[in-house]
């Protein structure tokens, strides 16, 4: 096998698909990428077994075709720091690959491309496609709510729930969810549910970018592999039941408040600074015309802030975990946030004010 | 595998009064309310327990079964501070401590660096600790498990030691009565005798749906414990204010410099006892305590957020120079705030019902 690749071509992609090589293997070949060349078409694959990422790119000249594998980690940082405008030639050497550009030279153990294993690809049983700006709003708008190293394993990753017409996500850790609908072309009588596992989900979202560029999503009964132009994403599913979340959608909220994002942003970050470090708990005091935010830390300091909103009706105290809060005004982009309230022991639903796509549950803390 | 050591001091008011005053050592003693008032005895020594005199037994009745027992009235201050004593040789192994009385509590040493691990040889410890310290004995039980460790604590009792190794639990529970199991008491062992049930053995012969069914919630106890399965963790109950360690010397230390050097070994102390609390806990002041040679006390403390060396140093240097004489005690700590007892939220659960079905599911 022997190459040349500019720079500017290969990091990317190389990148990206390193970006799932764990740092810590059990397994030698694990930590290496793949590397395959079939004239002018090279593609680089890495893998953790539960999420394989294979990026492609074409070079400009046609080079020996073949295949074999190489530390991930050091090619990234090879060709990471040689000068931007870099030509890099690999070639293939017995059980070694030369890496030289410029006047740099490098020689990289291998192992052979046989060693590499390849996620068993199971027969599909729903497949559609959809512009990847959409995939990318999806988790965008939803993934931070995801839960992390839960012992309630199935929330530590996302819900895909497919149906005619319509792609929906949904992420919990169990205090707050976030939820959002895009209507995508499916055909599909049935209403199809998928957990992606939460590195799947982080993974996936740096592939895609905001274009109306075509991706296939296909989906088996334990894998799902997403298709674009330059890459394949495959991850293995979670196996688990998610929440039955609808139950948790409050309804019946006669609490009505409308405030500008931003405000309302500013005035959270303020007074999380007050806020005990670990548990973060808020008091939120809703008046006709004003929401004040109080916050107290175990050094008896105090952080308070009015914020001028629109509502009127009865007053209420209710305590929040300002984290919750923050992340749901971070990732609106409304120039309003609409606060559906009932009381002090009921869920709060955030969303835009209108033709809202997400919607974003958050449990009270009891004071 | 966990390792849980159940210590409980024997006869502990009784063996406080014995200690205050040897002369009562060889005759009946015990602690507790006077007859007249109808009163109960709390604790007897084992003298008195020769004559059948045994806790929670009105006074009256035991003075019949041994008419020269001598009760004494309950001196609570003096358990208590032994109480405390003893908690702060526990504090020294490990903070996951659970007391159940003044005399009585678990401590998991599963993750305890002390002796490699062996929680035998830190219960022997801390037995030879307190009997030298303290000047009462402390039985302990060693096992997997708080059920086991409770048990075995009063299988070598008093002033003896037992394990039952993972192992051995099968072995062990088998020939077990099962009154021993707690929540078993008359009326249930008796119940149990109508099924021809008295040992832990017995009870294997039945499923689980079978117990629930005859015995209901208690059935599902009954199964597990009879099996030796007990996951109660060792629950934690006591949150801290500081946490220290401090040295008493030999000889009294001369001057600063000799203050100075014994510093390091200290504070080095202090930060492997501060990486076993948990991270609820924030560091907000350093402080050091010096004892002189005329047994005053003085303490200093400066505000921080971490253990430094050179801070417990100057903190030594300005305690010392006070009063500059010889120094018997040395101490360094810190002072916290603790994150979760200053909290006044409770965080609610989205899926509160849900959940309880969905970990039934995932087990």
């Amino acid at each position: 096998m022997k190459f040349a690749v500019s720079r500017e071509a290969l990091i990317k992609p190389l990148q990206l698909v390193a970006g799932v090589v764990e740092r810590r293997q059990t397994l030698p070949v694990l930590s290496n990428v793949l590397i395959q060349l079939q004239g002018d078409q090279l593609s680089l694959t890495g893998t953790d077994l539960e999420v394989e990422i294979v990026g492609r790119l074409t070079l400009e000249q046609p080079g020996q075709s073949g295949e074999i594998t190489v530390p991930a980690r050091k090619l990234v940082d090879i060709c990471r720091s040689l000068p931007d405008s870099s030509n890099i030639e690999f070639t293939l050497e017995e059980n070694r690959i030369l890496v030289k550009s410029g006047r740099s030279r490098f020689t990289l153990s291998t192992l052979p491309a046989s060693d590499f294993p390849n996620v068993e690809d199971t027969p599909g049983n729903l497949r559609f496609s959809c512009a990847q700006q959409e995939v990318k709003r999806l988790i965008e708008r939803t993934a931070f709510a995801m839960a992390q190293q839960d012992v309630r394993y199935y929330l530590n990753g996302m819900l895909w729930e497919v149906r005619q017409d319509q792609l929906r996500v949904v992420a919990t850790d169990g205090h707050r969810m976030a939820m959002c609908t895009r209507a995508v072309a499916v055909n599909s009588s049935d209403v199809i549910q998928a957990i992606l596992p939460r590195k799947g989900v982080l993974e996936l979202s740096r592939l895609l970018d905001d274009s109306t560029a075509q991706v296939e999503v296909v989906l088996s009964s334990n894998h799902i592999r997403v298709t674009s132009i330059d890459y394949t994403f495959t991850s293995k599913l979670v196996d688990g039941k998610f929440p039955e979340y609808e139950r948790v959608l409050p309804r019946g909220g006669n609490k009505v408040i409308i405030g500008s994002r931003l405000e309302l942003k500013q005035a959270f970050a303020r007074t999380a600074i007050l806020s005990n470090e670990k548990y973060r708990g808020v008091r939120l005091l809703l008046s006709d015309g004003t929401l004040t935010i109080v916050a107290n830390n175990p050094e008896q300091e105090e952080a308070e802030e009015q914020v001028t909103v629109d509502y009127s009706g009865d007053s209420l105290e209710v305590g929040f975990n300002v984290s919750y809060l923050q992340d749901v005004a971070n990732v609106i982009s409304n120039e309003n946030i609409k606060i559906t309230l009932s009381d002090a022991n009921s869920s709060a639903l955030l969303e835009e004010p209108e033709n809202s796509d997400s919607l974003y549950v958050v449990m009270p803390m009891r004071l | 595998m966990r390792k849980i050591i159940h210590l409980d001091a024997d006869c502990f008011f009784a063996a406080i009064e014995m200690r205050d005053d040897p002369s009562l050592v060889k005759l009946p003693i015990a602690v507790g309310g006077r007859s007249e008032s109808r009163g109960v005895i709390s604790t007897c020594n084992y003298v008195a327990r020769r004559y059948g005199v045994r806790s929670a037994m009105p006074t009256s009745h035991a003075k019949r079964l041994c008419p020269d027992l001598l009760v004494l009235p309950h001196r609570m201050d003096s358990y208590r501070e032994a109480s405390m004593q003893m908690r702060s040789i526990f504090y020294e192994y490990t903070e996951l401590i659970e007391p159940l009385s003044l005399d009585e509590a678990f401590l998991d040493v599963s993750d305890s660096e002390f002796h490699h691990g062996s929680a035998t040889l830190i219960a022997q410890e801390i037995r030879a600790r307190i009997q030298k310290e303290i000047g009462i004995t402390v039985s302990a039980g060693i096992a997997p498990n708080k059920f086991l460790a409770k048990i075995a604590s009063d299988w070598n009792k008093p002033n003896g030691q037992f394990v039952i190794t993972p192992a051995k639990v099968p072995e062990f529970v088998a020939q077990l009565p099962v009154n021993k199991i707690y929540g078993v008491g008359k009326a249930m062992a008796a119940k149990l005798a109508e099924s021809s049930i008295f040992t832990c053995s017995d009870l294997h012969k039945f499923s689980v749906f079978e117990l629930t069914q005859r015995y209901g919630q208690m059935g599902t106890r009954l199964y597990h414990l009879s099996r030796g399965i007990d996951n109660r963790p060792v629950t934690v109950d006591r949150r801290r204010k500081s946490l220290s360690v401090e040295n008493t010397f030999a000889n009294d230390l001369s001057g600063l410099p000799q203050c100075l050097n014994e510093i390091p070994s200290l504070s080095q102390q202090l930060a492997i006892r501060l990486r076993r609390v948990d991270d609820d806990y924030k560091v907000v002041k350093l402080y050091v305590k010096i004892k002189f040679s005329d047994f005053s006390i003085t303490t200093i403390e400066r505000s921080a957020s971490a253990v430094s060396l050179s801070e417990l140093q100057s903190l030594c240097a300005e305690a010392y120079n006070r009063k500059n004489m010889p120094v018997r005690l040395l101490g360094v700590g810190v002072r916290f705030i603790d994150l979760r007892e200053d909290n006044n939220f409770l965080q609610l659960e989205l899926f509160s019902n849900q959940s309880s079905i969905q970990y039934a599911e995932a087990n």
